[in-house]
């Protein structure tokens, strides 16, 4: 039987139901000493005093640390990470990087409100705590550069020496011939749009808890970090030692919905090395809400040509982003918002130009979604705009321009930032399409918003569709072995946060291997598992991972049966394998457990292996995916806004998703409910707010509002299944597509609610006072 | 700083110690009792992560100090198990409905809804989620959260 696609309950569960997880905070170390970080209260300045005697008096503080203790010992963040972008794709698409140094402590300047100053490490962390108050630093302030457009203009301060004029890094590609589709086209029209910027929000924060093994020399690491292979090479380089000497363990971790290496992951590991005892820091909420990294916060001029029949033959946009006084991860927001910014329309005539200026903020860079949630609000407002412009359904405009699905697999003219062509893989969006306004009765929501309307209620019905280049790469493995209790272990190279990893590899295990997703246990987020990953994130673990537990597991199963064949004399062609155990075809009690054959297997006098057959049962494999593979899905949603206080509530929410080959039903609706939610959040709640001194203004969940179960609504979910070709099982991403539609979804959704008043939406989110000012806008110009 | 003798009933069991007057009870159980099911996601009292019973009443133990708790009885996580092993009928529900994900909330989730369902909840999912909505998820949505509290709050009615 097939154990793939089948409904499973998770492995995972009884531990985390019973409090018996093992998150970042519940580790504690002996003479473990507690961190708490000073950090910047002004947004640019300089350093000009840094006094800590008064803290190192404190009874219980051990260590205080500056910039200056760490000079000639351990340097800047100088990694190029930019250099991971392939030579051709720098050159098509015109990119210019200018790098620069990120310092691990705040030297002589502090960026943003919030930049480390110096670390204290004490006895708990209320004794750090009260140490920090007790550092006297004075700074002499520097002009905050708050607005992206004044960063660049002529004359503004300059952030980093390196970065001429403030921009960081550009592109500038397309397809097609954009000029001569906009000169030929019946109708153009312009508009400028703007995402705001949000925070990844995981319920647990970050924390890093490290220790030094003073007799073996080795360092152990604990971080709530998606990628434990990447923080290790980090460490390895800058720590000037050996992989080898290094194990970085992402523990049971709560939510992560982006974020990459930080500061405090290379410098409190560092400390552990130096001060010989372990470190552990957890950062409070007020801490996550300004320091962990930012997201989406980005302006578009956006242009688009079409005719009157409602094609669209072309679309320009020059957008920027607020990148703040750091940018990790160069082009990765920026290009993935240009790469997706046409979603599932057939628009061959593009040109787009993506800008990432500095200012004095926390970072921004990708958070679930990455890039998509800001480009499809961007398209799917415009193709809004003309429908209305041309006086006609959304829904028809839409079919008019979806890529049709005997077109499939389509080029986009363009490359992705992995080097691989612009290929929609496989999928049928306009059967997506019809599928999806079927689910939420399109056809009759006229009759029912009337109806409403009699009542004296607005509601309104949105549409918005998304691609999600998923599965991205450079690689991910698998190592699966077999003990003598006949029992499988997966080591997985891509660590969870929550996406069911131990439950759904081992259904993909379970399957190519013939044995019971019971025999099998996964493990994963520690680098002394398996020699190479990447980690979750880019909504790749099922396609990566799951890749190479379908081939690892493949290939043990053939020299399984190649030494049960040996064993019980007959061909492997004459072999069945199920559950777990061995047995010639037609000869049930010929049957040999794994176990039987793992202790063949073992190497010694009692082996049984046949001949040129190496001893153990362990496979390894690594997937290398030829580029990533292109998830979809249509997303409507249902409205009801409050014009007298511009207050909108989600009433219903639809989603038709195409992620290739399910794995667990039960896990991949899971995802779809959480992405949207995330997306709601988005669409109607969450923003970060600087002020012009460069101070956050509502670090706190009081003032950052999450969605809560009030929020958001009951979610259907239906799938429009079509296999991707670009790995064995036809796998698609599923965990961050969701979460990327909503905003565009729920806007639309809010004009239509508020017709016949002609309201513009341009700007999300949309919280009340937004809605409201384009209700009064839209009546203003009506009197 | 000078410590404070406390004296409480955690999970049936009598717990005896001191702590710091500013010690919050979060603090307390997590890091001198062992009982890191109770999680720390704010500690403003908004997540509801930490969220415990006392006294049968739910509470945010990151909003407490350790010393108020002085001669109270205390619920946390990890006593809705049966000594066997044998889950709390809400604990098996959030797995048959796949109601949590990372599972960092959750044990918020759960004594909350112990406190409702004591309470006698009601099936309609609005007021299920008025309910719920004093416990913040960023993983699943609450999709199948709420379904699992309406199933339980279907059979015990």
């Amino acid at each position: 039987m097939s154990y793939i696609g089948q409904r499973l309950t998770r492995k995972e569960d009884n531990h985390l139901l019973t409090g018996r997880g093992l998150f970042l905070g519940d580790i504690r170390l002996p003479r473990m000493m507690e961190a708490a970080i000073l950090r910047s209260p002004i947004a640019h300045g300089e350093i000009t005093r840094i006094d800590t005697s008064r803290a190192l008096e404190i009874p219980g503080v051990h260590a205080v640390v500056t910039a200056q203790d760490l000079e000639g010992d351990i340097g800047p963040i100088t990694r190029p990470f930019y250099k991971t972008i392939p030579e051709h794709v720098a050159r098509e698409t015109n990119l210019v990087v200018h790098p620069y140094r990120a310092q691990l402590l705040a030297a002589e300047k502090v960026f943003r409100v919030g930049e480390p100053v110096a670390v204290v490490l004490a006895v708990d962390r209320y004794v750090a705590e009260d140490a920090l108050e007790a550092i006297e630093v004075e700074y002499e302030p520097l002009e905050p550069l708050t607005d992206p457009m004044s960063a660049m203009r002529d004359g503004a301060p300059q952030l980093h020496p390196e970065v001429p004029g403030n921009i960081h890094c550009s592109f500038h590609t397309g397809s097609g011939d954009v000029i001569a589709a906009f000169e030929d086209a019946e109708h153009t029209m312009s508009t400028h749009i703007r995402v705001g910027r949000s925070i990844g929000s995981p319920i647990e924060t970050r924390g890093v808890v490290a220790e030094f093994d003073r007799s073996t020399g080795s360092l152990s690491i604990w971080a709530t970090q998606q990628k434990p292979h990447l923080l290790r090479s980090y460490l390895s380089e800058m720590l000037g030692m050996p992989e080898a000497h290094i194990r970085v363990v992402s523990p049971d971790m709560g939510g992560s919905f982006g974020g990459g290496i930080y500061n405090e992951e290379i410098l409190l590991p560092f400390l552990a090395t130096r001060l010989k005892r372990p470190i552990r820091w957890i950062e409070d909420r007020r801490e996550n809400l300004g320091n962990a990294r930012h997201t989406r916060d980005q302006y578009h001029d956006v242009e688009v040509a079409f005719n009157s029949d409602g094609t669209i033959v072309g679309l320009k946009d020059r957008f920027l982003i607020d990148a703040g006084a750091y940018n990790p991860f160069v082009i990765t927001l920026s290009y993935n918002t240009a790469a997706h910014l046409r979603s599932e329309f057939k628009i061959d005539n593009f040109d787009v130009e993506g800008i990432c200026v500095l200012t004095n903020k926390r970072d921004n860079t990708p958070v679930r979604g990455a890039g998509r949630t800001s480009a499809t609000f961007v398209i799917d407002r415009i193709v809004d705009m003309v429908a209305s412009r041309l006086g006609q359904d959304p829904a028809d405009i839409r079919r008019k321009n979806l890529i049709p699905g005997e077109m499939m697999p389509y080029d986009m003219g363009m490359l992705y930032r992995d080097g691989g062509r612009i290929v929609y893989d496989s999928g049928d969006y306009p059967a997506q399409f019809e599928k999806a306004l079927k689910l939420a009765d399109y056809e009759s929501f006229r009759a029912k918003k009337l109806a409403a309307r009699e009542e004296g209620r607005r509601i309104g019905i949105g549409i918005s569709a998304h691609v999600e280049g998923s599965g991205f790469g450079p690689h991910e493995g698998a190592t699966i072995r077999i003990d003598e209790s006949g029992h499988v272990t997966v080591h997985s190279g891509s660590n969870p946060h929550g996406q069911s990893h131990e439950t759904v590899l081992a259904q993909v295990c379970a399957d190519a291997l013939g044995v019971t997703p019971d025999q099998v246990t996964v493990r994963a987020g520690d680098t002394d598992l398996i020699a190479h990953g990447g980690g979750t994130f880019a909504s790749r673990s099922a396609v990566t991972a799951g890749s190479a537990v379908h081939a690892a597991a493949g290939r043990l199963r053939t020299k399984v049966l190649a030494i049960a064949a040996g064993i019980l004399e007959v061909s492997e062609h004459d072999l069945v394998v199920a559950d777990g155990s061995i047995a010639v075809r037609g000869v049930p009690d010929s049957s040999l457990s794994f176990a039987d054959v793992a202790r063949a297997a073992a190497p010694g006098p009692g082996s049984r292996l046949p001949e040129g057959i190496g001893p153990g049962l362990e496979e390894t494999d690594y997937f290398v995916p030829p580029t990533v593979t292109y998830s979809s899905g249509t997303h409507l949603a249902v409205v009801e806004v409050d014009a007298e206080t511009g207050m909108v509530a989600v009433l219903e929410y639809y989603v038709v998703d195409d992620c290739g080959l399910i794995l667990n039903p039960t896990v991949v609706d899971g995802q779809q409910h959480g992405g949207v939610a995330h997306g709601v959040g988005n669409a109607l709640l969450e923003e970060v707010f600087y002020d012009e001194s460069g101070q956050l203004l509502n670090a706190s969940f009081m003032d950052y509002l999450l969605p809560t179960a009030a929020d958001v609504p009951s979610i259907t979910v239906e799938h429009e299944t079509h296999l991707s070709p670009l790995n064995p099982l036809g796998i698609k991403g599923a965990g961050e597509g969701a979460a990327v539609s909503p905003p565009a979804a729920i806007a639309n959704a809010i004009i239509n609610a508020l017709e016949p008043l002609d309201i513009e939406i341009t700007e999300m989110p949309m919280s009340p006072s937004r809605v409201w000012r384009a209700i009064q806008e839209a009546q203003s110009v009506g009197d | 700083m000078t410590k404070i003798d406390i004296r409480f009933v955690v999970n049936g069991q009598e717990a005896v110690g001191a702590a710091e007057p500013r010690m919050t009870l979060a603090d307390y159980l997590r890091e001198e009792l062992g009982l890191t099911g109770t999680h720390l996601g704010c500690e403003h009292g908004v997540c509801g992560a930490c969220t415990i019973l006392l006294n049968g009443e739910t509470v945010r133990s990151c909003l407490m100090l350790a010393v108020q708790a002085d001669g109270q009885i205390l619920q946390t996580v990890e006593g809705l198990e049966e000594p066997d092993g044998r889950l709390h009928p809400v604990q098996e529900a959030f797995s048959r409905h796949h109601a949590l994900q990372c599972g960092f909330c959750t044990p918020g989730f759960l004594m909350s809804v112990v406190e409702f369902l004591e309470e006698g909840a009601t099936t309609d999912e609005q007021q299920i989620r008025e309910r719920l909505s004093g416990n913040l998820c960023r993983c699943t949505g609450y999709h199948n959260i709420v379904r699992a509290v309406q199933e339980l709050a279907e059979h015990q009615s």
